[in-house]
């Protein structure tokens, strides 16, 4: 090839060619941002109220859920793995919170109480559980991980069905007397004028962002999804890598749950139904693929954002429900069609060689 | 244009015995040209070699050829007449095919199935399984395999599975085929067959455009030789015209010296490697690596000659921890081991460097950085990845391998296949190996990136690495091994001095029954 030349040789001029190339490659990079910010401006100029701080401390906290949930379920993905479980987490995490804060455990008959931080950590480390669950379920027993994701969505679910017999549990707001107040401020606190789910959704994608891009674990994950066999064939030790990112899938989902909870001061069994979905199209939205190998969490993030923008400033369009779903579809499906004309305009280069 | 020169000698090919031509194509992709007016013939009835590096343009000609892709510009002449392809189907409507050089068999699908993909035999739109069958078991009857068509192509050898696509064409009866390094997956076996088969084919009036990275087969097979050389076709002539020297000259572009020898290694003490009795089992309890001895030391180059299915890589994967043994034992610097992991056995400095780069080794989306790095990323940080520390070995060690990319950060799969070896071969380097397993180190390498990994190799060794590779070139085995062993049927049939390496002792130990003395 011509322009192959050492890495030694200094580098040569870019041509013309090159430079509307990469300037090609950048907007297709950064398209979904794109569609944000188009989305943004266009809503905006619909509607007068929808760049106020009140409606945008609302959009933040939806987007905020779906955001934790795509950032943590990017990883399952990245690694070429699925995660359907994410809802059923979701809402069992929930279940688990509002039982101990509602209920308490038995000892011997009397109820003990726990403090609100405790109950947070069990819940979340029951998302963990079950995400570790489902990396054993699809590494040591081989099951395919939309399967073994499916049978954990539905354990999951009757598992938060059966805590409370199917009733929700009302008042999570604990009691003085129990010492267990203080569970709703996870979902309503503000914290420098700015929600705290959104601050917890801030620092979990840095945290994802450093993960996925600057680890050892970030490379293992990426060449993981990438290709399986090389990956094994490096030393890396594949099935531990795919546990992990099920268990900071089934994390994040956990989280959500509390939030959720955390806002409605109360535990609902049905909630987080179909939330897998709104985070795998959020991952999908951001560019990453579902073979696994290729994406980024920011663009994970940024589809979250896409998904919650859309979603609300439909709603204050006023564009009724039913239509929203028919939008949200199109959108997703345009996105991956974008995507596969990237894929088929970069096989091109590389064809040219 | 370098020299092009017409046949001038022997029986001299005229005009009218052109079944195909391409006049004048270039072929532009944003940024480079590929193809850059390239007149290429194919002779009737003739084997028609077109030989060139990689990234030479060869593959992109074939593709247009074939259908798969439209020139730029220029046009195409069969039998005289201009013609345009569409796709690969109006290709195959002309009598034009190409068998891959990745194979495209469907794996789920019986032999019969994929010999029919695409054009199923069928009566008011039902596939009639009988005829295909018929009609399969025919074509492949013809490439003397004697498969049942109803056997799920999947399961065949990767040979056999060649067989299975040469004879999707025989069933279709193209009058002009394409083989795109049909030789690379094949034990030399299936290659004598594979050429008794072309033979046949010419006889049966099919044009062949033959592509090899394989000096040795081009010359016994080819009839009409093109060079093609940077987009542009850099000399052509007939049997009779065209020797070895010509070829690499032409290819190349300036004189390499392909032949040589690895240097005598001088005697470093102990071995470092040995097994003893080594025996490997499939799931299905059938026997790959029956009693398997052998031994290797720091500085030397142990070259184990076998063909395909014959357990070297099974051999290779043991040693490296990929696979776990059923018998025997393997002692690494006096020490018994046993792996469980590839982690394990990397943490003693054994490092492998499989036969399918594609398969086993590279992750096509990632930068050639990381894919270099992938192996040790953990020594540029326990916890976060030191980028500058990364960036300057994997340069440092991209240079010292010659890996020709204008961008360690374009992605892996970017690069030629020699250069895509080489970055397979930097990541095993990169874990400071004292014993490097290499699996067919140069397949689908073109000859001066294969030069330059033998170079890498005798240094290597000089420096003290033990070096074990599998090949099924004879050319290879006796270009760089010290000591020569032969594997045969998971047995190791012969052992000897590099020196003592003839062909037709190598050939007649692996392929065991062929007669010897069958080829020149």
């Amino acid at each position: 090839m011509n322009e192959v030349m050492s890495p030694l040789s200094p580098p040569s001029p870019l041509r013309a060619g090159a430079a509307w190339r990469s300037t090609a490659a950048l907007l297709l990079k950064l398209r979904s941002l794109l569609a944000l910010a188009i989305l943004v401006l266009f809503f905006s100029s619909m509607t007068s109220s929808f760049l106020t701080a009140n409606n945008l401390s609302i959009l933040a906290k939806h987007v905020a859920i779906t955001a934790l949930l795509a950032v943590g379920t990017s990883f399952v993905i990245l690694a070429g793995g699925i995660d359907l479980s994410l809802g059923s987490v979701a809402g069992l995490s929930g279940m688990i919170a509002g039982y101990l804060l509602v209920d308490g455990m038995r000892f011997a008959g009397a109820p003990h109480f726990l403090p609100a931080w405790l109950v947070i950590l069990l819940s979340l480390a029951c998302g963990g559980i079950v995400g570790w669950v489902n990396g054993i379920l699809v590494t040591r027993f081989s099951i395919p991980p939309f399967i073994a994701t499916l049978g954990t969505l539905y354990v999951g679910r009757g598992a938060a069905l059966l805590i409370s017999n199917g009733r929700t549990f009302p008042d999570l707001a604990g009691d003085a007397a129990r010492h267990n107040t203080g569970f709703p401020l996870l979902g309503q606190a503000y914290l420098a004028g700015i929600p705290l789910p959104v601050w917890l959704m801030a620092m979990l994608a840095f945290l994802a962002w450093l993960l996925a891009s600057k680890t050892p674990f970030g490379r293992h994950v990426y060449a993981v999804g990438g290709n399986e066999r090389a990956a094994l064939l490096c030393g890396i030790a594949v099935s531990r890598v795919k546990i992990w990112t099920y268990i900071i899938s089934g994390f994040c989902a956990a989280l959500v749950g509390l939030i959720i909870a955390g806002q409605l001061e109360a535990a609902h069994p049905a909630t987080g139904q179909s939330f897998e979905l709104n985070a795998i199209a959020a991952v999908v939205l951001g560019g990453t693929s579902l073979i696994g190998g290729r994406g980024s969490i920011g663009g994970s993030l940024v589809g979250a954002f896409v998904i919650g923008v859309l979603a609300d400033g439909l709603v204050m369009l006023g564009v009724s429900e039913f239509w929203q779903m028919v939008i949200k579809g199109v959108v997703i499906i345009l996105a991956v069609g974008i995507d596969q004309l990237q894929n088929r305009f970069q096989l091109r280069l590389q064809e040219s060689r | 244009m370098p020299s092009v020169e017409q046949p001038t000698t022997g029986t001299a090919l005229m005009r009218g015995d052109i079944v195909l031509e391409s006049r004048e194509i270039v072929r532009e992709y944003p940024g480079t040209r590929a193809l850059k007016g390239v007149n290429f013939r194919v002779y009737r009835n003739k084997v028609n070699v077109l030989i060139g590096e990689n990234g030479a343009g060869k593959s992109t000609l074939m593709r247009i050829l074939a259908g798969a892709e439209t020139a730029t510009s220029g046009e195409l002449i069969l039998e005289g007449k201009p013609v345009v392809f569409k796709d690969t189907r109006a290709a195959s409507r002309h009598g034009v095919a190409m068998v891959h050089q990745e194979l495209s068999i469907l794996p789920n699908l019986p032999i019969s199935d994929n010999i029919f993909a695409g054009c199923e035999l069928s009566r008011m739109g039902v596939v009639s399984d009988r005829e295909q069958a018929v009609r399969s078991k025919d074509a492949l009857h013809k490439l003397g395999c004697e498969a049942d068509p109803g056997v799920l192509a999947g399961t065949l050898p990767l040979g056999q599975q060649q067989l299975v696509e040469i004879a999707r064409s025989l069933a279709h009866s193209f009058r002009i085929l394409i083989l795109d390094e049909p030789t690379s997956a094949l034990s030399s076996a299936e290659c004598e067959r594979l050429f008794a088969i072309i033979h046949e084919l010419k006889r049966q009036g099919v044009s062949i455009i033959y592509i090899s990275h394989r000096l040795q087969e081009l010359l016994d097979l080819g009839d009409y030789f093109t060079v093609l050389r940077d987009g542009q076709i850099a000399g052509e002539g007939q049997r009779c015209n065209v020797d070895r020297e010509w070829i690499i000259d032409r290819m190349t572009g300036r004189s390499t010296q392909l032949d040589g020898s690895s240097p005598e290694a001088e005697d470093a003490g102990n071995d470092l490697l040995r097994t003893d009795a080594l025996t490997v089992k499939t799931f299905g309890g059938r026997l790959v690596l029956d009693h398997v001895s052998l031994s290797a030391r720091p500085g030397h180059i142990l070259g184990i000659y076998g063909l395909l299915g014959s357990g070297r890589t099974e051999l290779l994967e043991t040693l490296a921890g990929a696979r776990s043994a059923d018998g025997g034992e393997i002692l690494f610097r006096g020490q018994k081991c046993k792996f469980m992991r590839v982690a394990d056995a990397m943490q003693l400095g054994i490092a492998l460097v499989p036969e399918d780069r594609k398969r086993d080794a590279l992750i096509p989306d990632r930068s050639i950085r990381e894919n270099i790095s992938l192996a040790v990323v953990r020594r540029f940080g326990r916890y976060f990845i030191s980028r500058r520390k990364e960036s300057v070995r994997v340069q440092q060690l991209a240079g010292e391998l010659c890996i020709k990319a204008t961008d360690l950060e374009r992605p892996v799969s970017s690069l030629s296949g020699g250069n895509q070896q080489k970055v397979v071969l930097a990541r095993s380097l990169l874990c400071e190996p004292s014993l490097l397993l290499l699996d067919e180190p140069t397949r689908g390498v073109d000859v001066s990136a294969k030069a330059e990994i033998y170079q890498s190799l005798r240094l290597l060794a000089s420096r003290g690495l033990c070096i074990v590779f599998t090949s099924s070139e004879i050319e290879e085995i006796q270009q760089l091994a010290h000591r020569v062993m032969v594997l045969s049927r998971g047995a190791v049939v012969d052992s000897f001095h590099v020196n003592a390496a003839s062909d037709t002792r190598l050939f007649s130990a692996a392929s065991g029954m062929i007669p010897l003395g069958s080829e020149n």
